[in-house]
C-alpha cells in the first residue's frame, strides 16, 4: 500500500536533520554540562572532574552576582518599556490611518540590521563629542541633561536597554499586529455601539483577547533577553566598571581571558536553568481560559 | 445598554456605515492625530538618523568632528566607499557573509524540508516527540553551546573556517524551520500524495513534484528569515573565527569600529555601516509581506 512506501521515506529524510542536530546541538549541550564539572582550562588533554566546586564558587563570585544582576534588570526594565510601547504602536498602526506601511518599514527595518551595526551606530549617537543625542539636546538648549551616556555606570545600562528596545520593538509591533488582526472587528464594532469608549474597550475586551499572543511573546522576551550579549559586547563590553556586564558577557570573558572553561560552563548551565524555569514560571503564570471566538 | 446610546453616537454610526469605517472617526479626530504626531515623531527620528550615516559617510574626518551633523558634506567622497573597499577590505567581508549566508540558508531550508514532510505528512508514532525534541533548540542559548562547539570544529579542522560557520548556522535554524514548514505541511490538503500514487508517482517524486512547489510561500518566508539571521549573526562568528580575511561583515565591522578609535578614521567606518544595513534593508522593503509571515507563523502557531 501507498502508505508503506511513504514509510520508507522517514529514515532518509529525517537523517540529515537528526544527524546535523545531534553533532552541533545534542552533543555540545550534553558536554557543556560535563565539562562544568571539571577544571579544564581548553588545552589540557584530561579534564579533572571536581564535582559542583565550579557552582558552589559562582555562589560566592561577587562578579557573577553583579551580572546577574544587570540581566535581571535588563529583563524586567526592558520588559516595562518594551511592552507598552509596542503595543501602543500596534493599537496605532491597527486605527484607519494612511501610511501604514511605511510606518511598519519604518519601525521594523532597525529589526533587519546586525547587532553590530546597531551597536556601532548607538554607540555614536551617544557620543558626547560629537553624537546626535548631546548634539540634539544641545540644540534644543538642554545642555543640562546631556551625559556621557556609555561612560557613566548609571546612564550605561539604560542606554543600553534603550537600543536594545529601538532594534527589537518592530518585531514585537509585528506580532501584536497580527494578534490584533485576528480580533473580529464585529466585536469591536458591538462594543463601540455598546456605548463603549476607547479604555474600555482596550482593557475588557482587547486585551482579553491578545493576552494568548502576550503571553507567548514574553517567554520569547524572557528567553531572548537573559542572553543579551551582541550589543553589549560592542557598545560597552561590559563596562564601565562592570555597569552593563551580563551573564553571556561575564562568561566569554571568564573564557576568553581567564580560561576557565569548567568555571564557564557552570555559568552557562545555570543561565539555562535560569531560561527555563523562568519561562516555565511565566508561562503558567499567565495562562488565562482562553475565550473562544 | 443600547438604550442609552447618546445622540451623537447615532449620528456617528450613521456617519460611519455611510463612509464604511469601523470607528468612529468623528469622535476621534483629536486621537487619531496624536497617532500621526507619535508615529510621525518616530519615524522622523529613524530617518534623521539614518540621514546623519548616510551623510557623514560622504564627509571627511575633520567634517564630520567639525560640522553639524546633517550639513551637506563639502565634497561628496565617494572614495570614502572604494576606501572601505581596498583599505577596510569591507569587499571581503561582503563576500564571506554572502558566501556563508547563502550556504547556510540553503543547507539548512533542504534539511528542513526534508524533515518537516516526515513530521508533518507520515505519521509513525513519534511525530510529535521529533518535533518537540527539535523545538527544545529554540530555548538554548549559543553561549550554552559554544565551548564544546569550538572544541569539536578544532578537533575536525573546521575551527576558523567559513564551512564550520555554515554547519553551525544551518544547525541553529534547524529547530524555527522545521516548526515553521511541519506546521505549514499540515495545512496542505491529505489527498494530495493519494492522488499521486494513484497516478503511479513514488513516494519521492510526489514530495519533490507535487507538495515541495505547493509549500513555496512557507519556503520563502523561512529562507528570507535564515538568511537574515545568518547575514546579522556575530555571536558564532566572533568565537570561531581568527582569520580576519573570513570575517563575516557584522564580525568586519566590529574590527573596524575597534580600530577606528585609534586611527580616528570615522567615516569609513560609516559608509561600512551603510554597506552593512543597505541589502538587508533592501531585502525588507522587497518582501516586508512574507517576513511579516514567516515571524508570525513561527511564533503565533504555538
Amino acid at each position: 500500500m501507498f502508505q508503506r512506501a511513504r514509510r520508507r521515506l522517514i529514515v532518509p529524510f529525517l537523517l540529515p536533520a537528526v544527524a546535523m542536530f545531534l553533532v552541533f546541538f545534542v552533543y555540545p549541550v550534553v558536554q557543556t554540562v560535563y565539562i562544568s564539572l571539571t577544571s579544564w582550562d581548553g588545552i589540557a588533554r584530561v579534564k579533572h572532574v571536581v564535582g559542583f566546586s565550579n557552582y558552589s564558587k559562582l555562589t560566592q563570585d561577587a562578579l557573577f552576582r553583579n551580572a546577574l544582576q544587570n540581566t535581571f534588570v535588563f529583563m524586567i526594565v526592558g520588559g516595562l518599556i518594551l511592552f507598552p510601547v509596542a503595543l501602543g504602536m500596534a493599537w496605532a498602526l491597527h486605527q484607519p490611518i494612511r501610511g501604514r506601511r511605511f510606518f511598519r518599514f519604518i519601525i521594523f527595518a532597525p529589526a533587519v540590521l546586525s547587532a553590530s551595526v546597531v551597536a556601532i551606530l548607538w554607540v555614536f549617537i551617544y557620543n558626547p563629542t560629537f553624537g546626535l543625542l548631546d548634539g540634539l539636546l544641545g540644540l534644543l538648549h538642554l545642555d543640562f541633561l546631556q551625559q556621557i551616556w556609555l561612560g557613566d555606570s548609571n546612564t550605561a545600562l539604560p542606554a543600553v536597554i534603550i537600543t536594545d528596545i529601538w532594534w527589537g520593538i518592530g518585531t514585537w509591533v509585528i506580532l501584536l499586529s497580527a494578534g490584533l488582526e485576528r480580533i473580529p472587528r464585529e466585536i469591536q464594532e458591538a462594543a463601540r455601539i455598546d456605548g463603549a469608549n476607547e479604555s474600555t474597550l482596550w482593557w475588557r475586551i482587547i486585551l482579553p483577547l491578545l493576552w494568548d499572543v502576550i503571553r507567548i511573546l514574553i517567554a520569547l522576551w524572557i528567553i531572548g533577553s537573559l542572553q543579551v550579549f551582541t550589543l553589549i559586547f560592542v557598545m560597552t563590553q561590559g563596562g564601565p566598571l562592570g555597569a552593563t556586564d551580563v551573564i553571556s558577557t561575564y562568561l566569554y570573558s571568564t573564557v576568553v581571558q581567564s580560561h576557565l572553561f569548567g568555571y564557564a560552563s557552570a555559568m552557562a548551565v545555570v543561565l539555562l536553568i535560569i531560561i527555563l524555569v523562568l519561562t516555565y514560571i511565566s508561562n503558567r503564570a499567565l495562562t488565562r481560559e482562553t475565550h473562544e471566538y | 445598554m443600547s438604550g442609552s446610546v447618546s445622540r451623537s453616537t447615532q449620528h456617528g454610526i450613521r456617519a460611519s456605515i455611510r463612509r464604511g469605517y469601523a470607528s468612529f472617526t468623528g469622535r476621534h479626530t483629536i486621537g487619531r492625530a496624536l497617532i500621526y504626531l507619535l508615529l510621525g515623531v518616530y519615524a522622523l527620528g529613524a530617518i534623521l538618523a539614518f540621514l546623519w550615516v548616510l551623510l557623514v559617510s560622504l564627509k571627511s574626518n575633520p567634517e564630520f568632528i567639525g560640522s553639524s551633523p546633517w550639513s551637506l558634506p563639502k565634497d561628496w567622497l565617494f572614495s570614502n566607499y572604494v576606501n572601505a573597499f581596498t583599505i577596510a577590505d569591507i569587499g571581503a567581508f561582503f563576500f564571506n557573509s554572502v558566501l556563508v549566508t547563502a550556504a547556510a540558508t540553503a543547507l539548512s531550508v533542504a534539511v528542513s524540508c526534508l524533515a518537516a514532510y516526515v513530521i508533518a505528512r507520515i505519521p509513525f508514532g513519534w511525530n510529535q516527540i521529533i518535533l518537540q525534541g527539535f523545538l527544545i533548540g529554540l530555548m538554548v542559548p549559543p553561549i550554552l553551546i559554544f565551548i564544546p562547539l569550538y572544541t569539536l570544529l578544532n578537533q575536525v579542522n573546521l575551527l576558523n573556517t567559513r564551512t564550520g560557520l555554515v554547519l553551525v548556522y544551518a544547525t541553529a535554524n534547524m529547530p524555527f524551520n522545521i516548526f515553521v514548514l511541519s506546521g505549514f505541511m499540515k495545512t496542505l490538503p491529505t489527498e494530495l500524495e493519494e492522488a499521486a500514487a494513484m497516478d503511479g508517482a513514488t513516494p519521492f517524486e510526489t514530495f519533490l513534484r507535487i507538495l515541495l512547489p505547493l509549500c513555496t510561500p512557507g519556503i520563502v518566508s523561512v529562507a528570507v528569515l535564515n538568511i537574515l539571521n545568518n547575514w546579522n549573526e556575530f555571536f558564532y562568528a566572533l568565537a570561531f573565527l581568527t582569520d580576519a580575511s573570513r570575517y563575516t561583515l557584522p564580525l568586519g565591522l566590529y574590527t573596524l569600529s575597534q580600530m577606528a578609535e585609534y586611527s580616528s578614521a570615522w567615516v569609513t567606518l560609516f559608509a561600512g555601516l551603510i554597506i552593512t544595513a543597505v541589502p538587508m534593508l533592501l531585502i525588507f522593503a522587497l518582501l516586508q509581506d512574507r517576513i511579516t509571515e514567516g515571524l508570525t507563523a513561527g511564533a503565533l502557531k504555538g
